[in-house]
């Protein structure tokens, strides 16, 4: 059976390289054949926004996109950090969802092998 | 044996516990693994000796230490590896990531 990496991201998608490591992590998981289920929290909820377009950093939101759309990456986050900061349905990326840690981070975790925490 | 792998993010001149090491690792075999600032542990030589001492190995990620001009230069006991390696590491070789 597919061993399931879970991360959970905890900063936000501009604050520091944290969510690149998580997407470069989430990568490398899904070609070596694992599945890999993302759960953004707290700032991290910034990581689905579609159309993030930053000058100077790398474009986590369009990595991602990529890692869900070709290598089933499984990407939600907290839909109370988003109301909190102003973040709505149908603004995150295609293919993520607005969930909860109730309903979809507890199922990750008592469905996963292995959690790797991603925070400062 | 039950096995923890410590991630490490921060730089060595932040506020780092590594009593928890110690505390959350009893009888298990430890390792770190350093990615971001976490890496000046790999090249500073008092701040290295010192995480050592609390676990049994440690593990740069290549690309952060290159990314900060020190590419190659992790001392002795710390392994550079790529992010292949730790997936292999985290999901294979050891039963739970803790992030300190």
């Amino acid at each position: 059976m597919t061993k399931t990496m879970v991360i959970q991201l905890r900063t936000g998608s501009m604050m520091s390289m944290d969510s690149n490591v998580a997407v470069k992590l989430a990568k490398a998981a899904l070609e070596k054949g694992y599945n890999v289920r993302l759960f953004g929290y707290g700032e991290a909820v910034t990581v689905i926004k579609e159309g993030q377009d930053p000058r100077r950093f790398p474009n986590v939101g369009k990595e991602l996109k990529e890692l869900v759309e070709q290598k089933g990456l499984v990407v939600v986050v907290c839909e109370t950090c988003c109301v909190a900061r102003g973040i709505h349905r149908g603004e995150e990326i295609k293919g993520t969802k607005v969930g909860s840690l109730t309903n979809d981070f507890s199922k990750f975790v008592s469905e996963g092998d292995r959690m790797v925490t991603i925070a400062r | 044996m039950t096995s923890i792998l410590f991630l490490m993010l921060k730089s060595p001149h932040e506020n780092v516990n590594l009593e928890l090491v110690d505390e959350l690792g009893k009888d298990t075999k430890k390792a770190a693994l350093l990615l971001e600032d976490a890496v000046y542990y790999a090249v500073d030589k008092k701040q290295g000796k010192h995480l050592a001492d609390h676990v049994d190995e440690v593990f740069v990620m290549a690309d952060d230490l290159a990314a900060r001009g020190f590419k190659g230069k992790a001392s002795g006991r710390f392994k550079e590896i790529d992010y292949p390696e730790a997936v292999e590491i985290i999901m294979e070789r050891y039963d739970r990531t803790i992030t300190i």
